[in-house]
């Protein structure tokens, strides 16, 4: 009966059209939502006001998004319309659709339309309240403009400071949570109680950790008096430290001893200073029990005939460590690393709280830096420059965690 | 699992005992690092917790004195009591901590089991793509998002409500991959009986799904509070109104509020700490397998 075969055709397109009208849609929504154009009291007023500066500013943005729409929902209508006639595929897809719906919109408004639109704002002078103004590549130039002027080298100290962060921070975590992965692994009784005291750092806010430390690492406080008494037993006199607000680097420390001294001007031969140090010690101190986790649950994956078989060969502790354990937890080991160096990089909280990025700049950090820029902190909002610093910050990232990968995954095949 | 017991090979008798010596010694001297270990861990907590009891002059005395020397808990009373003026009190404070960390853990878990059900299950065009694409943006450091939804969240004025905390949060790749991987080791048996007999998607996933996979929405549910509970950047910039701060925020504020009262601030900080603390005590076996499954499957 040819009406019964045209009925379901119909059909099918209709709801194609309709779901290619959503789609697109949806998607110039967001689109709207993360426009390039200015904010402030007066242009987010009412709708009508913000559209009209949305069709001054940003029509050739929309037109772009608006073209990536219709391809899209081009695709998923055509898509739709195919497996129509097939009952399972077509309530699979639909469902599909339906059960991503909240994650996808999320994440484009959130996520995708937020990085498009910071990435248009970081080759434009923004402020918030004014119209965007196109300056090129004006903001990424002046993130490296501490080359030649050293009055403007925030950004430059911030990674350098960061760097040594990740130096020193990832091998040191990674090494200790291992030993107490390793150990926590023998067969011992109470093993959950040590776990879960050991997990205990990990567990509370950094915002928690960070007052308790900068209060022990007052000139009164327990790091001093702790130093004092200790060395005191072997008969080393301690002078109490101003942890926190010590600028000396740990280059320049060991040059002095040797009476030597390291100008301003350079102070990218200093080194880390006693505060971005201790700041060190206490991230080191939040971040090791997650990552022995991480290597507990491995350790607990590695066949035990494998050590087994190695006792009866006379292998000793130290050897099976070496030949079989750190073998096997490689890929946890590059897991780990990867985690703790993005980590590592976007230090902030502890920043925040503990220096500002004080003493002297030495521990001023990428993120603190475009926290300050964007809110207008030290001087005016300065939104471009904020991005454009983020931006670099994440393709050094990329970049740092790429090798790494290489690096750590190369190792892997011999074993 | 390292010592593995070998029998008693037929050695010399003094052999034998130096043998037992040697396993005695080691186990001690372990339960010794143990336990250190466990001091280190712990007692910035514990001094922590004791110093709340102290007076202004006691908190900050050099050499410092282990325990104060009359216990001070009207110090507590006082934080509770904290009021900076436009509706910032400190039940307000927690509240709103506690407030956000239920509401988007629990809707991760709605939102987030129900794009993983899909991945785990469902076969459609364009589910690869996806996936990769959400792996993709796990990579994205949080650094680069932070300033343009900032300038988002002030464009939909939803700066100082709760929306601009919960909004972006509704979702997590980070979850749906773990409730995905998880999803994916449970037999499909039931769901292929339930499909047969005509039940809808939906109706799987609420009835067999679901209740198959409460220890792994009950990790995913505990350690997203916990995220919630601890974040402080993302609060920091939206909720900056006294009556909007989350306990972290407020804590931030302390610091200046308080100057050298270390004894308050410390109060401030054990009245956030000791929540998930317990938390983690009474739920820590799910913890530790939460921890553990992203941390080898992530």
């Amino acid at each position: 009966m040819p009406k019964q075969a045209k009925n379901p055709a119909r059909i099918e397109t209709v709801v194609a059209a309709f779901v290619f009208i959503g789609i697109v849609a949806v998607i110039l929504l967001i689109a709207l939502l993360n426009a390039p154009t200015m904010g402030g009291p007066r242009v987010m007023a009412t709708l009508q006001t913000y559209l009209t500066e949305v069709r001054e500013t940003a029509i050739p943005y929309m037109v772009v998004v608006g073209i990536v729409a219709i391809i899209v929902a081009f695709f998923a209508a055509r898509e739709l319309r195919k497996v129509w006639t097939n009952r399972r595929r077509r309530t699979e897809l639909i469902t599909g659709y339906a059960f991503l719906a909240p994650y996808l919109i999320v994440t484009l408004t959130f996520m995708i339309g937020v990085i498009l639109f910071a990435f248009y704002i970081s080759f434009n002078d923004y402020d918030i309240f004014t119209r965007p103004k196109w300056i090129g590549l004006s903001n990424y130039a002046e993130a490296f403009q501490g080359f030649t002027d050293s009055t403007k080298r925030d950004f430059l100290q911030s990674l350098y400071n960061v760097l040594w962060y990740t130096i020193i921070v990832v091998p040191i975590q990674t090494t200790l949570a291992i030993l107490m992965a390793v150990l926590l692994n023998a067969p011992i009784h109470m093993k959950q109680f040590f776990r879960a005291v050991f997990y205990t750092p990990s567990v509370t806010s950094s915002v928690v950790i960070t007052l308790i430390f900068v209060w022990f690492y007052l000139k009164a406080g327990y790091v001093n008096y702790f130093l004092q008494t200790s060395l005191g037993w072997v008969g080393i006199s301690f002078e109490p430290v101003n942890w926190l607000g010590d600028p000396r680097g740990l280059i320049q420390l060991i040059v002095e001893a040797f009476g030597g001294t390291i100008p301003s001007t350079q102070w990218y031969f200093r080194g880390p200073s006693i505060a971005w140090m201790a700041i060190m010690f206490q991230n080191i101190y939040t971040t090791i029990p997650t990552f022995m986790l991480m290597f507990l649950a491995a350790l607990q994956d590695i066949n035990p005939a494998l050590y087994e078989a190695a006792s009866i060969d006379g292998a000793s502790s130290f050897q099976m460590f070496r030949k079989i354990t750190l073998p096997m937890l490689r890929p946890i080991i590059l897991l780990v690393v990867v985690l703790g160096t993005i980590g590592t990089f976007q230090v902030f909280d502890q920043v925040y709280l503990a220096t500002k990025g004080g003493p002297l700049k030495t521990s001023l950090t990428p993120v603190f830096l475009v926290f300050q820029e964007a809110l207008g902190i030290n001087g005016p909002i300065n939104m471009g420059y904020a991005s454009a610093l983020a931006f670099i910050l994440a393709v050094i990232i990329f970049a740092i965690t790429f090798f790494q990968r290489r690096f750590l995954e190369r190792g892997t095949e011999l074993y | 699992m390292i010592d593995v017991d070998l029998k008693p090979a037929p050695v010399l008798q003094s052999n034998y005992v130096s043998q037992r010596l040697a396993n005695f010694v080691k186990s001690t001297l372990r339960y010794l690092v143990l336990i250190a270990i466990g001091i280190i861990m712990f007692t910035p907590f514990i001094l922590a917790m004791i110093g709340t009891f102290k007076t202004d002059l006691e908190i900050t005395a050099f050499p410092p004195k282990f325990l104060p020397e009359v216990w001070h808990w009207e110090n507590w009373t006082r934080v509770w009591n904290t009021d900076i003026g436009q509706g910032g009190t400190f039940p307000r404070w927690l509240f709103n901590t506690a407030f956000l960390s239920v509401t988007i853990s629990v809707s991760q878990v709605i939102f987030c089991s129900m794009a993983a059900y899909a991945f785990a299950r469902l076969r459609f065009a364009g589910k690869n793509g996806i996936l990769n694409f959400m792996l993709t943006t796990m990579m994205i450091p949080g650094a680069v998002t932070l300033i343009p939804a900032y300038v988002l969240m002030t464009k939909l004025h939803l700066i100082n409500t709760y929306w601009s905390l919960i909004l972006p949060n509704l979702v997590a790749a980070g979850t749906i991959f773990t409730l995905t991987q998880f999803f994916k080791s449970i037999p499909k048996d039931l769901e292929e009986a339930a499909f047969i007999d005509g039940a809808t998607h939906m109706q799987i996933f609420r009835t067999v799904v679901l209740p198959l996979a409460r220890p792994a929405l009950l990790t995913v549910l505990i350690l997203q509070f916990q995220s919630i509970w601890n974040a402080f950047l993302q609060p920091l910039l939206y909720l900056n109104s006294p009556d909007h701060y989350v306990l972290n925020v407020a804590l931030s504020i302390f610091q200046q509020q308080y100057k050298a009262q270390w004894n308050l601030t410390l109060v401030g900080a054990m009245f956030n700490a000791i929540p998930v603390i317990l938390l983690f005590f009474i739920f820590s076996r799910y913890y530790i397998e939460g921890v553990a499954y992203t941390g080898i499957k992530g």
